[in-house]
């Protein structure tokens, strides 16, 4: 016991020293400075990371400490940043601390030292900061190669809107080096002899393939690729819900892409249960549900990336989330005309909790019929009131029945209703016509409508029953869809039936009822206005037993075939509003309104017409003039239709235009047309008037005119005007005078030439022939052989005789040519008038007589020539007379005859007898017997010869000849 | 199929690479086993000449998709960035005899198809909706395997060159993406000069 009491002492005597002197080191500033300072480059993160340890710390020993750093770029003495790193330190514990380079590391050599000071609370104040430890160098550079140019930072993540700055390390200082972003020349700042800065500031995402920068001088361009990521937004509308109890589903909105194509993670964590999955979608996730009944659930979803964590939160009741799986299996079943069963399946849930199920019933795309029902498994309701033959659509969705939060998606099945036979009878309107006093029935029907066919229409039943004789029936079937037949009918009264048969029956009847005499059809036709809506109209009831009225009229306009139309009325109506579709503008319409009495015949009440909206006559009538005057003419247009106008006709405008401009004739008032030219206009104000007679006109003057029609709505399109010209004044009297006179001219030269031998005859006989005279029956009587006509030829017509005068000779030149013997003073001179022929150069026998023109001054003179006789000249030259007294008679005769218009009395005939002899022949020698020419027998001055008589053959001399035988100037004495 | 031509062979060629880089070696002797899997085709010739022809008519149009894809500053830059300036590029001399010609041809369309093989697996990352410009290179690339199998069949059967040894260009793998791009640019530079040559040639 001694021996532990000396033990004790002795070693609580060694213990206090140490212990004092431990306290006294505490109490004192440790000499603790940062050892096996190492730096390190993490160039992706331009990240300076600095490891390293605190000696001298006891074993066990904690003590809280302040690091400073200090890092410099460059050069040692550049420091370019300074800070404190706080942290509790134990012995040999490696530190560890980063500093994040806005410059990327590659461009610029960094140095870090630093100083340690201990803060803990239990070392007492002063403290005192340790000495700094050796500048570390940190040179990414030494990896790069030798390539003249390099930029940085690769392939850097960057966030949409912060600021970056690049770098570029030129290993050929003169070059002159331009950096771009993208195509954007952008301005740096040189940091050493060979690198520049780039601070670009607010950097916007381009696309997701990164962003370019690059730099280039005269060699190969360099650069980097920016990777911009827009801000990570934080998820929207994050809810989870449960299909079974079994797994949740949350989802949420991501917001916008961020652009990078590294996606941000989605992390679903659950504070109660401190379990978290890491999501597979951007925008869902799935949680299972655990067993141990947890009901409600705390999630915080978080989203990340690179740049930044965002992160929401939602306390999530399971019960209160259910969404159950759509229904299946829906089918209708025992479907009837009018009912049918639905059935179907349920996805379960949980512990077969309950669902409520929601049954649509839809007709047409609308819901009609809506049912909720509780359901385990199975569902089933009956729906009825249906229609027959209808098609449905039956939907069906659940929800979880403890508590609704959400309806299952829908599903649907159609069925279709059985027939039923039609409920309604067919609308059945008829059209009587009577054809030899027979009636011909057509029955028009509209078809059931689809509420009333309960199936499909087959085929139409058309019963007659003729009233007059009961037994008679006769049953037509008219084959669906037809909607009209043909009855012919005798004179009888006759009860039509009609009734629709589908499948399952037939509808009941419709009835209409025929008599075998037409009614009276001599009803006013009223007008009526069409409105908007359609054609209002109203009837005034003719018998109070009527059991209703039907209005009838055809769609379509007059001239197209009528789809006839009917509307039926009840009985206490008396107006209603048409209104039709197929109604349109510029039409008319007729319409005949029927009074039904009891017994279901129809008599005509009223008869309406008129025009939904009228419109301007579409066309203009063809307007003929007609009984033209030189003051007057009448324009007619009675060809053109008023009934058939896009209006009612109320009149007619007549255009009148005359040349001369004056004012307008009376009725007329002045107008001026679209085109600004005035003109005159008259009004028709009666529709039925298609003529008009144009008065007060001028002679002979140029009218134009034009006829339009006009309608409640306008007058109808403005055509071309017409032109009139007015005749003279005196051109009927012109006309009355001188068609007779040509009318009798024309009878009389048709008379003169029926009558031309008798005219000829009266008026210019034929020169009588010598050879055919009666004198020849004279010299026959005679019988005298020696005595013959005397030949013409032997006749020398073209001689002068030269009478030779006691008061002295006279020589005649007649003609160009000389006689030999004009020379000759005391014996009878010829001179020729005319060419003679050869026969006829020497002067033969002379005949002389008096020229048969002679006038009756020349003839006083008393000349008297002889003339030869020429060939030509007519047949005047009889032969040797037996008695020149009868001879002179028949002459005198004919040639009063040849001579025409000299009258016989006037003309002085001096007849010489002829003393050449036609018997001799011989022409050369002197007549034989030369008559003693009488003193009186002198030559006269010719003054008109007809041509047929006396003219001599047309040469130039003997035109020559003749005038200067004409001339009596020329005349020697 | 895909995945093989895009990531494996490029990785099979860079190993590959890592033996022979920048040193092709001589063709097998002509003693050596020669040996094809399939028949060769009698029309050996004109299907090289139909392929090479194929791979000239769409060459520059790949070159101008790809440039295009990458962005500025590679279209208004393609003298600098896309030049054609591949040191270590297989050479091909055209006055060679067919055999000389043939081994020529194979070693270059083997540079490009792994090249073209890095430049696909680059760009379904680089620009992965760039759909237009990945199928032109995958279709390219189809076809400079079949060229590269009628080569080496003509070589087998009538010149009895049953190997020749090949080189291939650098990996892209762990370059920059700017590097990629560049690189790429300018081995379709080159393939679009090379394939005239080539086209011309044969």
């Amino acid at each position: 016991m001694a021996l532990f009491a000396v033990l004790q002492t002795t070693f609580l005597l060694a213990f206090l020293p140490l212990r004092t002197y431990q306290s006294e080191v505490l109490s004192e500033p440790l000499p603790l400075t940062p050892e096996s300072l190492s730096v390190s480059i993490n160039s992706a993160k331009q990240c300076l990371h600095l490891q390293w340890t605190v000696h001298n710390l006891d074993y066990h020993q904690e003590l809280k400490m302040v690091f400073e750093i200090q890092i410099s770029r460059f050069k040692a003495s550049d420091v370019i940043w300074t800070g404190n790193y706080s942290t509790t330190v134990t012995q040999n514990q490696v530190l560890h601390w980063s500093w994040e380079s806005e410059l990327p590391l590659e461009c610029a050599i960094h140095f870090v030292r630093m100083r340690t000071m201990v803060d803990d609370a239990r070392i007492p104040v002063p403290r005192f900061w340790s000495n700094w430890s050796s500048w570390e160098k940190a040179d990414a550079q030494n990896s790069l190669g030798d390539h003249p140019l390099y930029v940085f930072p690769k392939d850097k993540l960057v966030e949409e809107g912060s600021d970056v700055t690049t770098c570029y390390i030129s290993r050929n200082h003169q070059d002159n080096i331009s950096c771009y972003l993208e195509d954007v020349l952008t301005f740096g700042k040189q940091l050493d002899q060979s690198v520049w800065a780039f601070k670009l500031k607010n950097i916007s995402f381009l696309r997701k393939t990164g962003t370019n920068f690059y730099c280039q001088g005269q060699g190969v361009p360099e650069g980097v690729v920016l990777f911009v990521s827009k801000v990570l937004e934080e998820p929207k509308n994050f809810s989870c819900e449960t299909r079974d109890l079994k797994t949740l589903t949350c989802t949420w909105d991501p917001g916008d892409d961020t652009g990078l194509i590294q996606l941000p993670s989605y992390t679903l964590f659950e504070s109660f249960s401190r379990k978290k999955t890491l999501c597979k979608h951007r925008n869902r996730c799935d949680w299972q549900v655990t067993q141990d009944s947890q009901e409600m659930y705390n999630f915080t979803l978080v989203a990340e990336n690179y740049f930044r964590k965002r992160s929401v939160c939602i306390l999530f009741n399971l019960i209160h989330g259910v969404h159950p799986v759509a229904p299946y299996n829906l089918f209708p079943k025992n479907v009837s005309a009018t009912n049918a069963t639905m059935t179907w399946k349920v996805h379960s849930i949980g512990n077969n909790s309950a669902l409520l199920c929601q049954l649509q019933l839809l007709g047409e795309g609308k819901v009609i019929q809506q049912h909720n029902i509780s359901v385990r498994v199975n569902g089933e309701y009956l729906l009825s009131e249906l229609e027959p033959d209808t098609e449905y659509m039956a939907r069906v969705r659940c929800a979880y029945a403890d508590h609704f939060w959400k309806w299952s998606e829908l599903i649907s099945q159609n069925f279709t209703t059985a027939e039923a036979a039609p409920s309604e009878a067919p609308d059945v309107w008829r059209d009587v016509m009577f054809v030899s006093g027979y009636p011909m029935v057509t029955l028009f029907w509209k078809p059931l409508s689809k509420v009333h066919t309960h199936g499909k229409i087959l085929f139409y039943n058309v019963v007659v029953e003729n009233l007059d004789e009961p037994s008679s029936l006769e049953v037509l079937s008219v084959p669906a869809p037809a909607n009209s037949t043909k009855v012919t009918l005798n004179q009888s009264s006759y009860q039509i039936h009609v009734t629709a048969h589908n499948s399952v029956g037939p509808s009941p009847a419709s009835t209409v009822a025929i008599s075998g005499h037409p009614g009276n059809e001599n009803v006013e036709e009223g007008r009526i206005n069409g409105t908007e809506d359609g054609f209002p109209m109203s009837w005034k009831p003719q018998s109070r037993n009527a059991t209703g009225y039907v209005v009838e009229w055809c769609d379509g306009p007059q001239n197209l075939p009528c789809v006839l139309q009917w509307k039926n009325l009840g009985p206490t109506t008396t107006g209603t509003v048409i209104s039709s579709g197929a109604f349109r503008p510029g039409v008319r319409y007729n319409f005949r309104i029927y009074e039904i009495s009891t017994k279901r015949m129809a008599h005509l009440l009223e008869k309406k017409t008129g025009y939904l909206e009228e419109l301007a006559p579409s066309y203009n009538p063809q307007v003929v003039p007609n009984n033209l005057t030189s003051h007057s003419f009448t324009l007619s247009w009675k060809d053109y239709p008023t009934e058939s106008q896009t209006g009612f006709i109320q009149g007619y405008y007549v255009y009148l235009k005359s040349k001369a401009g004056e004012k307008c004739h009376r009725g007329f008032e002045k107008t001026v047309l679209p085109d600004n030219s005035v003109c005159c206009k008259y009004t028709i104000d009666n529709p039925d008037q298609k003529t008009f007679v144009m008065k007060d006109l001028q002679p002979e003057s140029v009218y134009e005119f034009f006829v339009t029609p006009y309608t409640s709505a306008g007058e109808g399109p403005m055509d071309d005007f017409r032109k009139v010209t007015t005749p003279d004044e005196y051109s009927h009297i012109l006309i009355h005078i001188i068609l007779p006179m040509i009318f009798c001219v024309l009878v009389i030269m048709i008379a003169c030439y029926l009558k031309s031998q008798w005219l000829k005859d009266k008026c210019y006989p034929d020169i009588p022939d010598p050879y055919k005279s009666s004198v020849l029956s004279l010299i026959k009587s005679k019988e005298n052989p020696h005595i013959t006509i005397m030949n013409v030829n032997d006749c020398v017509p073209d001689a002068i005789e030269v009478v030779n005068k006691p008061e002295g000779s006279k020589i005649q030149f007649t003609g160009t040519r000389k006689s030999p013997t004009e020379t000759k003073g005391t014996k009878p001179a010829y001179l020729d008038l005319l060419p003679t022929e050869k026969n006829y150069s020497g002067p033969g026998p002379c005949i002389c007589f008096e020229n048969f023109t002679y006038n009756q001054a020349a003839s006083d003179l008393g000349y008297c020539g002889h003339f030869p006789v020429t060939s030509q000249a007519p047949h005047c030259q009889l032969g040797p007379l037996t008695s020149p007294e009868n001879l002179l008679k028949t002459l005198e005769q004919n040639y009063m005859n040849s001579l025409g218009e000299i009258p016989a009395g006037e003309a002085n005939l001096n007849y010489v007898s002829q003393l050449a002899s036609p018997t001799s022949g011989d022409k050369e020698s002197p007549p034989t017997n030369p008559p003693e020419p009488a003193l009186c027998s002198e030559y006269k001055m010719q003054m008109a010869i007809p041509l047929g008589l006396a003219s001599p053959p047309p040469s130039e001399n003997s035109s020559l000849s003749s005038t200067t035988l004409l001339d009596p100037g020329e005349h020697y004495h | 199929m895909k995945v093989l031509a895009a990531g494996v062979v490029p990785l099979l060629l860079v190993l590959h690479w890592k033996q022979g880089a920048g040193n092709p070696l001589p063709i097998t002797p002509v003693n050596a086993t020669c040996a094809t899997r399939h028949p060769c085709p009698s029309n050996l010739m004109n299907q090289i000449r139909n392929q090479l022809g194929q791979l000239n008519s769409s060459a520059n149009s790949l070159f101008i998709l790809y440039y295009t894809a990458q962005g500025e500053p590679f279209p208004n830059n393609l003298d600098k960035l896309c030049g054609p300036n591949v040191t270590d590029f297989p050479p091909f001399h055209a006055n060679g005899t067919e055999k000389a010609r043939l081994v020529e041809l194979y070693r270059i369309i083997a540079y490009l198809g792994a090249s073209l093989g890095n430049i696909t697996r680059d760009q379904k990352v680089l620009n992965p909706y760039a759909h237009g410009l990945h199928g032109r290179l995958s279709a390219t690339a189809d076809v400079l395997r079949g060229l590269l199998s009628n080569v080496l069949c003509r070589l087998c059967s009538k010149h009895h060159v049953g190997h020749v040894d090949v080189t291939y260009g650098p990996d892209t793998s762990g370059k920059d993406v700017f590097q990629k791009k560049k690189l790429g640019c300018q081995l379709l530079g080159k393939y679009k000069q090379v394939i005239a040559v080539l086209a011309q040639a044969f």
